[in-house]
């Protein structure tokens, strides 16, 4: 029996995967996105949270970034 | 609104139009001319206060290097003809904010027009060059900011004579202005019960005072004032800080005059010194000294040159020149060892002339003139002394020095300063430094403390005359691992982070890398720093090389310093903060930083130091052409980290200073990976696991408490600090985050990014 699911599949570095992982984790069970971790650097998630992913990772590479004061 | 807005093009010289227009976009904190409605976080707006296009060019512009805009910013065309004047008659007078290599930009505030005042050059002369180099006409309102700023300068002078403080003015209208503040009436001294305002007026330039005079009216005050009379009174000499913060610009503007006319002092001995005929000055020293004695007397300031430029030989000559007693204030027994070696070394001073005041060595010099060499510490400590030490530092306080000589002014704690500087009367006091940047707030006491910037070098002029070593900088991008990423991300560990970072296999894969290279390839001498003590132990045992750090005993320091030195076999060490100002390792000429303390930009800056003094003789270094880089500076950075902001903060002095960071991606290169540590996952494990079971306080930075001597190293409160008042530059304002430092570890940043302080171009993109 095959069953389709719709998802968006996202393709990134390492350490973002982790990332991504870990925001997963950090969420209560009923909010979990993955739908399944295909390898270090692909994943498979459920469609409506890619702009959400997106956000917070801008986030936290602006957290991770120094502007100088001007 | 002003013309500009309304699109009306600007097309002859309109002198109204043209003043209001650049006057909104005229900003600066001290005097704020507008509101602040040209200033307010839209990015639109942000962008045409600092639109200046509606300056008038000259005519032949093309010949002139430099742009003067209405805001007080001042750009420099380096590549100019005129490029060497324009930059030293610019450094006199404005604040550099960046220094890259074709273009720099200057801020002229009223604290580098004192300091430009302070060193001669009179308000028209300021104008009339400025204008003469400048591309555009002037704008109206710079002229007035000139103008204004210096208009009181020169009236009010501090004078010591006889251990005591006088403020002395030929005008008693400004003695009386200054009077009626609060603060400097209550520190002053009312001597034998003269009631009022009684001045003390001397006839002649300063010899006795003792008439006393009421004056009560106009007419007296003009009469008094016709002969070269000069109205003076008493200050008390704890106040005297105070006092002279209360003159400054901000206050009530009139900067009190700090000169010292040793050549007419006939009250303190001369000291028989001379500079040593092969003691030749560089065209830089020579500068330098030139603004500090430019009318044959002494005045106090801050000479700041780059590490290894030769700061030491600006002190001995400044010595020198005055030839009175001289006090010198380093930060830790070794530099005073190397301070007393480079006065023998360039003067001509006698064995018995010169002693060293530190906990081992308490010597004193006979006669009655001489150069003590002591630290910061010894003078200022405050518990019980020995009773030999008590002697002499009764001696330091009694005696009047005629030159205070301070090492490293940027590291000492401001309470020490304050103490050091009211415990010791000196009629000059000279500040040397090479990164006038503090992480604390008190950068801008320094400028009442011990005067304004004298002279700051360009480190890339100095790169070019060979002077100091040309450093290629990089960053090296280090990727986390996918199982520390995965720990670093944790909300447990996250009093773990620095040291999972900073214990990246892949940052330990591209130090092993680095070191391997440089010692094989080009047997060059490195020196590995590393904040975390838990990193450094782990590396250093890893790798098998020397290590030092604050526990380290003296006797094994200075063995491992001799090897490294001498042996060829001992190439690398690695050093802990220790390593930042006090060790001196000239043969040096690769640096590898794999952790450092938070966003420090001293630090960054003084280690770069260590490896400035290029290795060669001296006339290796003046006579240049050699291969383009001859050190290297390598930052390990673990991206997605905060790393990465640190490591950008960090950089910030740096690259005002023209540096530039190559950014590396792809260390170790490939086909190198399996001859390095940690190339299986079994290890890498190990190795987190490692992290993970070492204690918090394990894993957090070095404390250096039982290192007395390195006042630089420890104390340091960080907090957001201004260099505005010191140097006066608005735009040099680094912003600090407090790091709590005395929990041991380099917190989390706590707040994201304050969406107002982005850049336009920024917000543009995130439409906040």
């Amino acid at each position: 029996m095959v069953n389709a699911t719709k998802g968006v599949f996202i393709s990134c570095d390492i350490p973002m995967a982790q990332y991504i992982i870990n925001m997963n984790a950090s969420l209560p069970a009923s909010e979990k996105f993955i739908i399944h971790i295909l390898d270090n650097t692909h994943i498979f998630v459920q469609p409506h949270v890619e702009g959400m992913i997106r956000s917070q990772i801008a986030k936290f590479r602006e957290d991770n970034t120094y502007v100088k004061p001007n | 609104m002003g013309h500009g807005d309304k699109g009306r093009p600007f097309k002859k010289f309109k002198a109204a139009a043209k003043f209001d227009d650049s006057r909104k976009g005229f900003v600066d904190d001290d005097n704020a001319y507008m509101g602040d409605d040209g200033y307010d976080d839209d990015g639109e707006k942000e962008g045409k206060a600092k639109d200046f296009s509606k300056l008038e060019l000259k005519k032949d512009h093309a010949n002139r290097p430099l742009w003067a805009c209405g805001n007080g910013r001042i750009f420099l065309e380096t590549f100019s003809p005129l490029y060497k004047q324009a930059y030293d008659f610019l450094i006199a007078i404005a604040e550099p904010v960046c220094r890259p290599e074709s273009m720099h930009e200057y801020n002229l505030t009223p604290h580098s027009l004192y300091a430009a005042v302070s060193v001669g050059l009179e308000t028209e002369t300021i104008i009339s060059v400025l204008n003469k180099l400048s591309k555009t006409m002037l704008p109206k309102e710079m002229i007035k900011f000139i103008q204004d700023s210096t208009a009181n300068y020169g009236k009010v002078k501090l004078v010591l004579k006889k251990n005591r403080y006088f403020i002395e003015s030929p005008f008693p209208e400004v003695l009386k202005t200054l009077l009626r503040d609060e603060v400097i009436s209550r520190s002053r001294i009312t001597s034998e019960g003269a009631a009022g305002d009684g001045f003390t007026i001397s006839k002649t330039a300063g010899e006795i005072e003792g008439t006393h005079g009421e004056l009560l009216n106009e007419a007296e005050v003009a009469a008094a004032a016709e002969e070269k009379e000069t109205h003076s009174f008493e200050i008390d000499p704890s106040q005297v800080e105070n006092v002279k913060q209360r003159c400054l610009p901000n206050a009530l503007n009139y900067p009190m005059l700090e000169e010292y006319d040793f050549r007419n002092d006939t009250v303190n001995p001369d000291l028989d010194m001379e500079l040593k005929p092969q003691a030749q000055p560089r065209p830089y020293q020579e500068k330098s000294l030139s603004k500090m004695f430019g009318n044959g007397r002494a005045r106090s300031g801050i000479i700041v040159l780059p590490c290894g430029a030769g700061k030491s030989l600006v002190g001995v000559s400044a010595a020198c020149r005055i030839k009175k007693s001289c006090l010198c204030l380093a930060t830790n027994a070794v530099s005073v060892d190397q301070w007393a070696f480079q006065f023998k070394l360039w003067s001509t001073i006698r064995d018995e002339n010169i002693c060293r005041f530190t906990s081992d060595s308490k010597e004193r010099f006979r006669g009655n003139a001489g150069v003590v060499v002591t630290t910061y510490n010894m003078v200022a400590f405050g518990g019980k002394r020995s009773e030999e030490s008590e002697k002499i530092i009764e001696e330091i306080r009694n005696r009047e020095w005629g030159l205070l000589l301070m090492d490293e002014v940027h590291v000492v704690p401001a309470h020490m300063f304050r103490k050091v500087i009211s415990l010791t009367k000196s009629h000059c006091k000279l500040g040397l430094t090479a990164t006038l940047v503090r992480e604390d707030e008190r950068i801008t006491d320094l400028n009442f403390l011990i005067g304004p910037k004298l002279y700051e070098a360009n480190w890339l002029d100095l790169v070019k005359g060979g002077f100091i070593a040309n450093v290629q900088c990089a960053e090296v991008w280090c990727p986390m691992t996918k199982e520390f990423f995965a720990e670093y991300l944790k909300k447990e560990n996250s009093k773990k982070r620095q040291a999972l970072y900073v214990m990246n296999p892949n940052k330990f894969r591209a130090c092993e890398f680095l070191i391997k290279y440089h010692e094989t390839q080009r047997g060059d001498k490195i020196i590995v720093f590393a904040d975390n003590l838990f990193a450094l132990t782990e590396y250093a045992m890893k790798l098998r090389k020397p290590m030092i750090y604050g526990a380290t005993s003296h006797v094994e320091r200075t063995k491992i310093l001799q090897a490294f030195k001498t042996s060829k076999d001992v190439n690398t060490i690695f050093l802990s903060k220790v390593g930042d100002n006090s060790i001196d390792i000239p043969e040096a000429n690769v640096i590898i930083q794999i952790s450092s303390h938070a966003g420090s930009r001293r630090q960054e800056a003084q280690r770069l130091g260590r490896i400035l003094r290029a290795k060669g003789k001296l006339q290796d270094r003046m006579a240049g052409g050699k291969e383009e880089y001859n050190a290297f500076f390598y930052s390990l950075v673990s991206t997605d980290t905060q790393e990465m902001y640190y490591s950008t903060k960090r950089q910030q002095f740096l690259i005002d200073q023209g540096y530039s960071f190559k950014v590396i991606t792809s260390f170790p290169p490939p086909g190198e990976e399996a001859s390095l540590n940690y190339y299986h996952l079994e290890d890498q494990l190990a190795l987190l696991g490692k992290v993970l079971s070492a204690g918090d306080d394990a894993v957090g930075l070095e404390q250096l408490d039982e290192d007395a001597d390195d006042v630089a190293l420890h104390n340091a409160r960080r907090s957001a600090g201004s260099m505005s008042a010191m140097s006066g530059a608005k735009g040099m304002v680094y912003m600090e985050y407090s790091t709590g430092r005395n929990k041991g570890q380099a917190q989390m940043k706590s707040k994201p990014k304050d969406p107002s302080k982005r850049h336009v171009l920024f917000k543009r993109r995130y439409g906040s």
